[in-house]
């Protein structure tokens, strides 16, 4: 109990808040800025972080993190450019209700479940980390692909339009990633000999052209018709009634985050495809997901903020960075002569438990932060078109060619904007693509992982474990379900348009 | 509570400072990833030796391929004064013989080794071996697995060599870096991880063996490879400085004074014993040939386990 | 039957096919090791794709005759050139050089044309934003001179 209490202590101090509150603002600036993400906010600031002292220098960077997986959902409700990849989900639900006038409604729901998501998240973290710990152990390669397959299963659904189109895009995602070194192996694949393609295609530079380019080119396509103003954003929170009724999308959305959080290799962005499509197989209003529903957004804002308290759980207990994001926040302890490892929480637990408030801390400076940092946005958006236009190109260039330094990555950049709008203007759902590019290597690395482990022995997936064996076995249920039900309904649509048929005589 | 105060305020004068001093400006390259094991080195290695030098330097992530993306950037800039790369070990020693780069071990101006680290063979707490030889009877029924943090590396290069010149069965499954094998370690889906002290005190593990000529001080009854009675084994992690070729001879010879005086600075020393890096300084005509032979030695290792294309 | 075919969602249909055609080519001539993922993958791309093709050829015979829309031509591909362009000339003339033509075209299209916002626009978003990460905030972009100034 004392430690806890000094933990409280380290972190009420005020260079700490003072960190968070500028840490948390800018993170919510930069996420919300499409082509910058969390990656970019932290080598922002990592450098600052050298002078300060332990506390100070992980509240400025958790405040980093948490903001800008939160801002990108600004940017994805108010033009449909969602700031972070993390964000892609929330486009699906959020834009559309910016169409329909109730843009402050979205963005209210947007700032509460991100926050409720991070809270409930900490929570996990205090009380169960290291229990989530020994389980994420038992998550092995195959039991990753077991999951991953599941995971992939239940998106196939997700996009909107056609199913044959998005499973088109899905595997052009998937193909992206295999781009460049192969994980097991290290022989160069698809780089027709050019050495600059070994190193691959990155994700942040193929999200920015699909999603920020791409809308540009969308709206300067049509810039003559009303659909181009921006709407002025406001904040609406939910009431107390509103958040009664939808509780259990925001517990479960939480949830999802939490859990895939915790797992090594995974990370936000993937958490709010899961969640998105776990909404859309069980919420009580899942036939308006995708037409604007708060739910969806819900869903995908839950569990993407989830994610950033749950990420801490391997980095902390086992020393294991789930992602680049968490990997570089431990670099940032060990500068300070803090390793994460097995042996953190008994020789550090005043400073893990102080990291733990300030995650909590950071959670409600979000809340409190996102009215003005919303109403930065709504300024800026007020500007005429070209002016924002010219911006969201300038950042996605900046996002582009930092995030490796690698100028190829701008061409890839550009090259995915001209391709997107081509499949968006054919309509071709883009989400896949990049649920592909973030799925895809998890699921090749681990079935290959997976295969060296059982030695070429694929059967032996199935009984390798318990984890394992359950995951199957909910695959083959959510396989016989999906043909099932997609049986039924073929049937009963035949059967109305059969009865349409008869009573309508063809008159032409 | 001062330094957040004056990294504020750096932050608004980093800018004007910047652009008065623009000339004399030094890029470090790091060829991973901000934050990551070798960045952190890297940063902390550039306040002082900007300093001694008296520029202002900027540390530039350059990341992708194995670090090899980076590394080129620094080969491909011949003749630049103001470009340095901060390097790992597998870029300079092992990944031009895995495949066609543009760059090779001749095309550095070598300034200084800074770290370096040996590898430990080690098992899980978990498991029941206690000794090397233990570990090699075991693994005659069943090859073991061992694990690596990813395919080229130095934890992949080590315990190839050992299966080749061992009885020792063991088939090898890559991870994307030391973290998830760490992870698959403790789940035992592999049994054998071969990686530097670090890791080793962080995780359960134990040491069965050091690839060094000799024990390493802390770990005295950990015997060396060659001690087991298998040929003389010498992995481990480094880094060092490298400058691209072309440089003037004056401009080498004050980055190397330069380097020199960051490793012996105090500052660095307090850092390398936070971060556990063993400083391990040897001036450019050394490091050269040390890269040299390494470079060689571990083109040996690929060849032997089939590993060159 | 050739104005079906040149429809825009058939062509992009068919680039998909071709697209995965070709590339299936090459990840059958690689290891079997390093290939067996992207086989599979590219499989379904190309079963896909076929399906996609077909169904839009059946969907656009019937509606042929729709007239199209006069539409005045769109300078769109002209900003999409302008777009990769800068993104190819970054590699050798650093980042400020070839962005600042490109955020002026951007703006000129999106109809800012009268020269003082234009000109204030394209210095503060193209040079403003430049600076801000260059030199302020450290994050280096691509340089023109060795020194890394501009």
């Amino acid at each position: 109990m004392d430690v806890i209490l000094a933990a409280v202590g380290d972190a009420f101090t005020w260079q700490a808040l003072l960190a968070i509150v500028i840490g948390t603002w800018a993170g919510i600036i930069i996420g919300g800025l499409p082509g910058l993400g969390s990656v970019v906010g932290l080598t922002i600031f990592l450098p600052f972080t050298f002078g300060m002292d332990v506390i100070t220098s992980m509240a400025l960077l958790i405040g980093v993190y948490c903001g800008s997986v939160y801002g990108g959902s600004i940017t994805a409700i108010l033009i449909n450019t969602p700031g972070t990849p993390q964000s892609a989900a929330t486009t699906f639900d959020g834009y559309p209700m910016t169409q329909q006038g109730r843009v402050d409604e979205a963005l209210g729901w947007a700032t509460f479940a991100s926050f409720f998501g991070g809270v409930l998240s900490c929570v996990l973290l205090i009380f169960c980390a290291p229990q989530l710990a020994k389980f994420a152990v038992n998550f092995g390669s195959i039991e990753v692909f077991a999951l991953v397959c599941l995971a992939m299963l239940c998106i196939v659904g997700i996009s909107r339009g056609s199913l044959l189109k998005g499973l088109v895009c899905g595997m052009m995602g998937f193909f992206f990633s295999m781009v460049g070194s192969d994980p097991i192996t290290g022989a160069d694949r698809f780089t027709f000999g050019t050495y600059a393609l070994s190193s691959g295609l990155d994700l942040i530079p193929v999200v920015v052209g699909a999603f920020a380019l791409s809308e540009v080119f969308v709206r300067f396509s049509s810039r003559d018709e009303e659909a181009t103003t921006i709407p002025e954003a406001r904040l609406r929170f939910p009431g107390l009634r509103d958040i009664g009724r939808r509780l259990i999308e925001l517990v479960r959305g939480s949830f999802i985050g939490s859990f895939v959080g915790a797992l090594p290799g995974t990370g936000a962005a993937a958490a709010a495809f899961i969640s998105y499509a776990a909404a859309q197989k069980l919420s009580p209003r899942r036939a308006n997901l995708g037409k604007g529903e708060p739910d969806g957004i819900i869903a995908s804002e839950s569990s993407n903020n989830a994610v950033t308290g749950s990420a801490f759980i391997p980095t902390l207990a086992l020393g294991i960075p789930g992602d680049v994001v968490t990997a570089m926040m431990m670099g940032a302890m060990v500068i300070h002569g803090i390793t994460p490892g097995v042996r953190l929480m008994q020789d550090q637990a005043q400073t893990v438990y102080a990291l733990f408030v300030v995650l909590i801390i950071v959670n409600v400076a979000m809340l409190v932060l996102s009215k003005p940092s919303i109403g930065l946005f709504r300024y800026l958006f007020k500007l005429p078109l070209g002016f924002v236009m010219g911006g969201i190109v300038m950042f996605s260039f900046i996002g582009a060619v930092s995030v490796r330094g690698n100028p190829l990555d701008l061409v890839v950049a550009a090259l995915t904007g001209i391709l997107a709008y081509v499949l968006r203007r054919g309509g071709y759902p883009l989400a896949p693509l990049v649920i592909g590019m973030v799925l895809g290597p998890a699921l090749e690395s681990s079935l290959r992982r997976g295969l060296l482990i059982s030695r070429g022995d694929f059967l032996s997936f199935f009984t390798h474990s318990g984890i394992a064996t359950t995951l199957f076995v909910l695959i083959g249920l959510f396989l016989i379900w999906t043909v099932t039900a997609g049986v039924l309904e073929w049937r009963a649509r035949a059967a109305t348009r059969r009865k349409a048929a008869s009573a309508q005589p063809v008159s032409e | 509570m001062k330094s957040l105060r004056y990294s504020l305020a750096a932050l608004a004068l980093i800018g004007t400072t910047h652009a008065a001093m623009a000339a004399d400006n030094l890029e470090i390259i790091v060829p991973f990833a901000a934050g990551g094991a070798t960045d952190i080195v890297a940063r902390s290695f550039e306040p002082t030796f900007s300093q001694q030098l008296g520029v202002t330097s900027v540390v530039r992530n350059v990341a992708g391929a194995s670090a090899t993306v980076g590394t080129a950037e620094v080969a491909n800039s011949e003749g630049n004064p103001n470009i340095i790369g901060y390097e790992p070990a597998g870029a300079l020693s092992i990944q031009p013989s895995l495949k066609k780069l543009p760059y090779g071990p001749d095309s550095f101006t070598y300034i200084c080794r800074t770290v370096s680290n040996p590898m430990f063979l080690m098992v899980s707490k978990s498991s029941d071996i206690t000794s090397f030889k233990q570990l090699v009877e075991e693994s005659q029924d069943q090859p073991f697995l061992y694990g690596s943090s990813g395919p080229g590396t130095l934890p992949h290069l080590a315990m190839a060599a050992t299966v080749v010149n061992s009885d020792l069965k063991a088939e090898h499954v890559p991870y994307s870096g030391s973290g998830p094998a760490m992870n698959a370690l403790a789940g035992n889906e592999i049994q054998i991880m071969a990686d530097t002290e670090t890791i080793l005190e962080n995780y359960d593990l134990r040491p069965l063996a050091v690839f060094a000529d000799h024990r390493v001080e802390g770990y005295d009854d950990v015997p060396t490879i060659e001690e087991l009675g298998l040929p003389a084994l010498d992995f481990s992690v480094w880094q060092g400085v490298v400058a691209p070729k072309g440089i003037s001879d004056e401009r080498a010879k004050q980055y190397a004074e330069a380097c020199k005086a960051t490793v012996e600075s105090d500052k660095f020393k307090t850092f390398a014993d936070k971060a556990k890096a063993n400083i391990a300084y040897l001036g450019p005509d050394d490091f050269k040939a040390f890269v040299q032979k390494r470079f060689e030695a571990n083109k040996q290792v690929l060849e032997d386990a089939g590993l060159t294309q | 039957m050739l104005a079906t075919l040149i429809h825009p969602r058939v062509l992009t249909a068919l680039a998909l096919l071709v697209a995965g055609a070709g590339l299936s080519i090459t990840a059958w001539q690689g290891p079997e090791s390093a290939m067996l993922v992207p086989r599979i993958v590219l499989t379904i791309w190309c079963v896909m794709a076929l399906a996609i093709l077909v169904g839009e050829l059946i969907r656009q015979a019937p509606r042929q005759r729709t007239a199209k829309a006069p539409r005045a031509r769109s300078p769109l591909p002209l900003l999409m050139a302008a777009v990769l362009i800068a993104a190819v000339a970054t590699a050798s003339l650093g980042f400020l050089i070839p962005v600042l033509p490109l955020v002026a075209l951007t703006l000129w299209l999106f109809r800012i044309r009268r020269p003082l916002p234009l000109v204030l626009g394209t210095i503060v978003i193209g040079g403003g934003l430049w600076f801000l990460f260059h030199h302020v905030l450290m994050i280096r972009l691509p340089a023109l001179l060795t020194n890394g100034v501009i």
